[in-house]
């Protein structure tokens, strides 16, 4: 989480309570929602974006947009699924933009030192491969082996039905690998 | 005798390439979670709320402007149809000036030229409608920074 002073969490706090605005949860409610799910929706945005600041704008957009939503939701997972739709669904909209994304894709100075150059190339290769993936397949990719999502919560997140999840995941994961390694055919 | 004996390599199978996978996106997964600095929920809370408020203030002024525009387009209305009362007013007006002018002096020849002037020519009543249309973009203009303050 990045620093911010006692002060400022109260100043932001009396001039939050001074706004007379309706959202769809309370503040502790969000808070703790919020600190529960976040640090996994900015990996899976920046992934799924493949830039870091994309990541940052996003992550906070979809927020707000859970906040604006009237869908009652039946559940925690009710509510992080949705919340992972806003956020595919503002990714795949970042896309029609005209910023690359994942272009030569690999911040490499922004990384935190890496154990060993063999480390660094290696991730340099994932994300190079992951990048040259779809971002729907991406997702898919991300939510079945980063968060270990279910076919079925996959389908809800991605809008798909969940009887393509299957063959989706075995393209997807035929084509990352067939970058990675290229013995391996798409 | 293997495959490697024969020069070539074998087909990784279905459970090896989600192995290279697996492996690939849990790397790249613990990296995004050391990578991860999302600003705090009170940050992003407050923003939520601001924005929300900011939102709410701009749905409430929409009608503010509708109004505006509606009471702009009925100020242009009626100033047209003042520009066309005052240039038939002046029309009448100079030739009743003409008519007693006449009745005191044989030569009024040169104020009949005025009267002579065609009212309905564009280079009469072009200037005439410009100054009166900048009067009135002038007039909107000075409420409106007024308004605003």
């Amino acid at each position: 989480m990045a620093d911010v002073t006692f002060l400022d969490v109260r100043r932001l706090q009396a001039e939050a309570d001074a706004a007379d605005v309706a959202l769809a949860m309370d503040e502790d409610a969000f808070r703790a929602f919020y600190d529960r799910t976040a640090g996994a929706l900015w990996g899976y945005l920046s992934r799924t974006s493949g830039d870091r600041q994309v990541a940052d704008d996003l992550l906070q957009e979809s927020y707000y947009r859970l906040l604006k939503a009237t869908v009652p939701f039946e559940s925690e997972a009710h509510r992080r699924n949705y919340l992972y739709r806003i956020a595919t669904n503002l990714v795949r909209d970042a896309k029609r933009g005209p910023r690359p994304l994942f272009d030569a894709g690999v911040e490499m100075s922004d990384m935190p030192a890496p154990e060993s150059r063999v480390d660094a190339e290696g991730r340099a290769d994932v994300r190079r491969a992951f990048g040259r993936l779809k971002p729907r397949e991406r997702a898919l990719l991300w939510l079945a082996y980063a968060h270990g999502s279910s076919h079925t919560e996959i389908a809800d997140v991605l809008g798909v039905k969940t009887g393509s999840i299957k063959l989706l995941l075995f393209r997807a994961r035929r084509k990352l690998a067939a970058t990675l390694q290229p013995k391996v055919k798409a | 005798m293997t495959s490697e004996h024969h020069g070539y390599e074998p087909k990784p199978t279905d459970a090896e390439i989600e192995a290279i996978v697996v492996e690939a996106i849990a790397a790249e997964a613990a990296l995004a979670r050391a990578e991860a600095a999302p600003p705090s929920s009170a940050i992003v809370w407050w923003r939520a709320q601001m924005r929300a408020r900011q939102e709410a203030a701009r749905a409430a002024d929409r009608p503010i402007s509708i109004v505006h525009g509606f009471a702009i387009a009925c100020a242009a209305g009626l100033a047209l149809s003042l520009i066309g009362s005052a240039i038939a007013g002046v029309r009448g007006s100079s030739g009743w000036l003409v008519d007693v002018y006449r009745s005191f002096s044989t030569t009024a020849a040169p104020l009949a030229s005025i009267a002579s002037i065609d009212l309905t020519s564009r280079w009469v009543t072009l200037p005439i409608t410009a100054m009166l249309i900048s009067g009135l973009v002038a007039t909107v203009a000075v409420y409106f920074i007024f308004a605003d303050e």
